[in-house]
C-alpha cells in the first residue's frame, strides 16, 4: 500500500510547495531511513532541470558527534556547509526519526557550544531567505520512530500521513491549490481586524494584533502543513488558557498546561506533568514569557495527535500559541531562543471573535462562505 | 566500546546457554535490526560444527498478517514452523523490537485465536525444553525502539545492555558460569527451608515454602539473566508491600501498587496510576488474587529501569512477586491466566529472613 506515496509527494514538493526552476541548486537533506522519498525528489528535481545534491545525514554518526567531539570539534564548521548556504536556491528537509529520544542525554551547553559556532552561518541563510534569494520546505516522511512516538504501527502511521499530505486526493496539487485559495480568503477577512477573542472551554484570552499580518501557511514551507498565523502585539494579551491536548517539546511530553497571561506576560504556569521543564523554558530569556505566536490549525485530514508538533499544531479544529519568539514577517518584535507551540481543540464550544464578530466557531470558520457549505 | 558485542553474544549464546553441539540443528529467529548479531550467531554455530537456520522477520508482516486473515489463515499451522520445534535441537530467539506498537491496533481477540491454535505447537515446544531434546534460549538486543521506549539514544541503550550482560569484563563465559555455580550454591542451601519473612521500607510480608523449591534463572533460558524464583504457598501469605518501583503489564503502566494479602489471598489493592487495570486484572479469575512467584533479582550489570520487565525483575538489590500463575518447576500450584510481575527495590533498608535466619539484606546476599 502506498507504494505512490514517495512520488506523489515529490510532485507536490517540486510542482507546488517550492517550484523548482531550470538551473538551480537544490540541496536535499535526508536521513538514511528516508531513503525512498530522497530518492523520488531527486528524481523529480532532475526532470525539472535543476541540480538536485542529496546531502544525507546518518543519525548515529550525529549522536557520535555529540558525545565525543571536543569544544574545537563542535565549533568547527566545515567549508563545505558555507558554499552550501552561499549557493543553493533551494533547501528541502526531510524529517524522518530514527529515534525521537535521542537527544535526551545530550548536555545542553555542547548544544548551546554547537549552535553558537553556526551563528554566522544562520545568518547568511536568514538574510538569503529574507532576500529571497533561498527557498525552502521541511517535510515529515514515516518511520518506525515516528509511528512508536505516535503509538501506532509503521502501517496505520503511514496512512495517517499519506493522509494529511492530501495524498488520498485524485489531484492533491489541485486540493493543496484550493486550499491556499480558501486560506487566502480569511487572510483577506482579518487583514485590518484589531481585536481577538478566543474563548471555550479552557480558554479565555484576548489579544491585540493591530499593525500584524496573518501569514497563510498551506504548504510552500511546510509539507504537511495547514495554518494562518499571527504574533500578537506583545503587550496586549490578556486571560487563561488550559491547553487540552499534551504538547512536545525539547524531547519531552508536557501535559495540562495551564497559562496565566496579564499585559502580554505568562505571570502564571503549572502543568499536570513536567511542570519544572515548563518553569524552565518560560525562564529562559527576556522573550519566553511573551505570546510569540497565534494561530488556527486547519488541515482536517489530521484528526489525532501524534506527539510531533509539524503535524499536531495543524490539527483542524484547533488553534495554537508558542510562548517565545515572535515571527518578524508577521510585525512581531519578540525575541527568544525558545518557541514552543502548544495546541487547544476547539471543536467543542470554542469561539474566536474578532472585532466583535463571531468568526469561528466550534472549530469552523463562519466567515466564508465557500467553507460553511 | 561495544564494537564486540554481537561475537561475545554469539559466544555466551552458543558456548554456554544453549551449548551447540556438532550437528546440532540451529534455529535462528530475529527481525532485521537485529542482522549484526544473526551473522554472528551463524558464524558461532558453524564454527561449533552445527547447522545454522536463519528465520529472518520482516518488520510489517505479522501486522499485515492480524490485519488481512481470514477465520481459515488466522488458525492454520504453518508446517515449517510445526517442523521447527519438533525437530530443532537448539532454538535462539533473538529480541530486537522494531516498534512496541506495531500490534497496536489489532483486536486482541484476533491475537488470541491464533495463539490458540497454535497450543499444541507450543505445548510441544515446553515438552521439548522439558525433557533437554531442545535447548531454547530468548535474548535481548539492542535496537532503536528499545532505547526509544527506554527515553534514551540508541548508543546508551546499547552501552546499558552490554553492562546488563555483564559483557565488559573480561571473560563473560566464565562470569556465567560463575553465576550459574553460585546460584546453584544459593538455591541448594535455600531449599528445604519454609518460613519467609520480607520486611522493609514498603513491605511487610510473610509466606511458606514447605514443600517448594527455589530454581535459579542463569543465562541459559534468558540472556541477559539473573533471578532465583520460587512459588509460596498458595493460602500462605500475609501482609503488605506498597511497590516503589513502577510496573509495565501488557503494555499499560501502572505506578504505586499497594497490595494487602490476608491468607494468600489479595484482599485490598490500590494503585496511584492506572488503578482500574490492575483491579481488572485481579478479577480476571481466582487465581490472578494470589502470588504465584517470589524471586530475588541478581544481576547488579543492571543499574538503571527500563521499563522492560524482562530486564527490571533482573536488577541485582531487589526482589519481584508476581500475581497469577505459578511457575512448573517451582511445585506451585496457582493457576490463572494472569502473571504479572511487579518489582520492589531492597536496597536502601530490606531484608529477608528465612526460618528465623537473616539471608539478604540491602539488596544483598548474606549466605553463600
Amino acid at each position: 500500500m502506498y507504494e505512490d506515496f514517495a512520488p506523489r509527494l515529490a510532485r507536490i514538493l517540486t510542482e507546488y510547495s517550492v517550484p523548482i526552476r531550470e538551473g538551480e541548486l537544490v540541496i536535499i537533506e535526508a536521513p538514511l531511513v528516508a531513503e525512498p522519498l530522497a530518492v523520488a525528489l531527486y528524481e523529480a528535481v532532475l526532470r525539472c532541470g535543476a541540480h538536485p545534491v542529496i546531502r544525507t545525514n546518518f543519525d548515529l554518526a550525529s549522536n557520535i558527534f555529540m558525545k565525543y567531539a571536543t569544544d574545537a570539534q563542535l565549533e568547527y564548521v566545515t567549508p563545505m556547509n558555507e558554499v552550501m548556504i552561499d549557493q543553493m536556491d533551494v533547501r528541502y528537509y526531510i524529517k524522518a526519526a530514527t529515534n525521537t529520544k535521542a537527544a535526551t542525554n545530550v548536555d545542553p551547553a555542547r548544544i548551546t557550544t554547537f549552535q553558537k559556532a553556526r551563528k554566522h552561518i544562520i545568518e547568511r541563510y536568514k538574510e538569503r531567505e529574507n532576500a529571497g534569494e533561498i527557498r525552502w520546505n521541511i517535510c515529515a516522511w514515516p518511520t518506525q520512530a515516528a509511528a512508536q512516538e505516535a503509538e501506532m504501527s509503521l502501517l496505520d502511521y503511514t496512512e495517517f500521513v499519506y493522509k494529511a499530505c492530501g495524498l488520498d486526493h485524485e489531484d492533491p496539487v489541485a486540493y493543496w491549490q484550493e486550499f491556499k485559495e480558501r486560506q487566502e480568503r480569511y487572510i483577506g477577512w482579518l487583514a485590518g481586524k484589531e481585536t481577538v477573542e478566543v474563548r471555550g472551554p479552557g480558554i479565555d484570552l484576548s489579544m491585540s494584533v493591530k499593525g500584524r499580518t496573518w501569514i497563510n501557511a498551506c504548504g510552500d514551507a511546510n509539507f504537511p502543513d495547514g495554518e494562518i498565523f499571527t504574533s500578537p502585539v506583545e503587550d496586549s494579551v490578556n486571560g487563561t488558557v488550559e491547553f487540552n491536548y499534551p504538547t512536545n517539546y525539547g524531547g519531552r511530553r508536557i501535559e495540562g498546561v495551564r497559562l496565566v497571561y496579564r499585559d502580554g506576560k505568562v505571570v502564571e504556569a503549572s502543568a499536570a506533568k513536567g511542570e519544572d521543564y515548563l518553569l524552565s523554558q518560560l525562564d529562559f530569556d527576556e522573550g519566553s514569557r511573551i505570546l510569540g505566536e497565534f494561530a488556527i490549525g486547519t488541515n482536517w485530514g489530521i484528526q489525532q495527535f501524534t506527539g510531533d508538533t509539524l503535524f499536531d499544531e495543524k490539527i483542524g479544529g484547533t488553534v495554537h500559541m508558542a510562548v517565545g519568539r515572535g515571527f518578524h514577517e508577521a510585525g512581531s518584535q519578540n525575541m527568544s531562543a525558545v518557541h514552543w507551540d502548544m495546541v487547544h481543540g476547539m471543536t467543542e464550544g470554542g469561539e474566536i471573535i474578532v472585532d466583535g464578530e463571531t468568526m469561528y466557531k466550534n472549530g469552523k470558520f463562519l466567515i466564508d462562505e465557500e467553507t460553511t457549505k | 566500546m561495544t564494537e564486540d558485542f554481537a561475537a561475545k553474544m554469539a559466544r555466551v549464546i552458543t558456548e554456554y546457554s544453549t551449548r551447540v553441539q556438532p550437528g546440532d540443528f540451529v534455529v535462528i529467529a530475529g527481525s532485521v535490526v537485529a542482522e549484526p548479531l544473526l551473522d554472528a550467531l551463524y558464524r558461532a554455530v558453524l564454527r561449533r560444527g552445527g547447522h545454522p537456520h536463519p528465520l529472518l522477520a520482516p518488520a510489517n508482516t505479522r501486522e499485515i498478517f492480524f490485519q488481512e486473515a481470514n477465520e481459515e489463515q488466522l488458525t492454520f499451522i504453518n508446517p515449517v514452523g510445526r517442523m521447527v520445534y519438533e525437530t530443532a535441537d537448539v532454538r535462539i530467539d533473538i529480541e530486537a523490537p522494531v516498534n512496541p506498537n506495531n500490534l497496536g491496533a489489532i483486536d486482541p481477540a484476533r491475537i488470541g485465536q491464533h495463539r490458540a491454535a497454535h497450543s499444541e505447537v507450543i505445548q510441544t515446544m515446553i515438552g521439548r525444553i522439558g525433557d533437554g531434546s531442545l535447548r531454547w534460549c530468548g535474548l535481548s538486543w539492542p535496537s532503536q525502539a528499545a532505547a526509544m521506549q527506554m527515553g534514551i539514544g540508541y548508543q546508551a541503550y546499547r552501552e546499558f545492555l552490554y553492562r546488563a550482560c555483564n559483557f565488559h569484563l573480561a571473560d563473560p563465559v566464565a562470569h556465567w558460569q560463575g553465576v550459574k555455580e553460585e546460584q546453584t550454591r544459593l538455591v541448594e542451601l535455600l531449599n528445604g527451608k519454609s518460613e519467609v519473612q520480607v520486611r522493609g521500607p514498603g513491605i511487610d510480608l510473610s509466606f511458606s515454602l514447605a514443600g517448594r523449591t527455589w530454581v535459579h534463572a542463569s543465562g541459559e533460558l534468558n540472556f541477559p539473566d539473573g533471578e532465583i524464583f520460587t512459588g509460596p504457598v498458595e493460602d500462605s501469605v500475609n501482609g503488605t508491600v506498597a511497590f516503589n518501583m513502577r510496573s509495565i503489564y501488557e503494555g499499560q503502566e501502572v505506578r504505586g501498587v499497594r497490595l494487602t494479602y490476608q491468607d494468600g489471598r489479595i484482599v485490598e489493592a490500590s494503585a496511584e496510576k492506572g488503578e482500574a487495570f490492575l483491579l481488572a486484572q485481579l478479577d480476571i479469575d481466582e487465581g490472578a488474587r494470589r502470588m504465584g512467584e517470589f524471586a530475588i533479582g541478581t544481576n547488579y550489570g543492571i543499574d538503571q529501569v527500563t521499563g522492560f520487565i524482562g530486564l527490571d525483575e533482573k536488577i541485582g538489590g531487589t526482589i519481584h512477586m508476581a500475581i497469577g500463575a505459578s511457575l512448573p518447576d517451582t511445585g506451585g500450584l496457582n493457576q490463572s491466566a494472569v502473571h504479572w510481575d511487579m518489582v520492589h527495590d531492597m536496597r536502601d533498608g530490606g531484608e529477608i529472613i528465612i526460618d528465623g535466619e537473616a539471608v539478604y539484606r540491602e539488596g544483598k546476599f548474606l549466605i553463600s
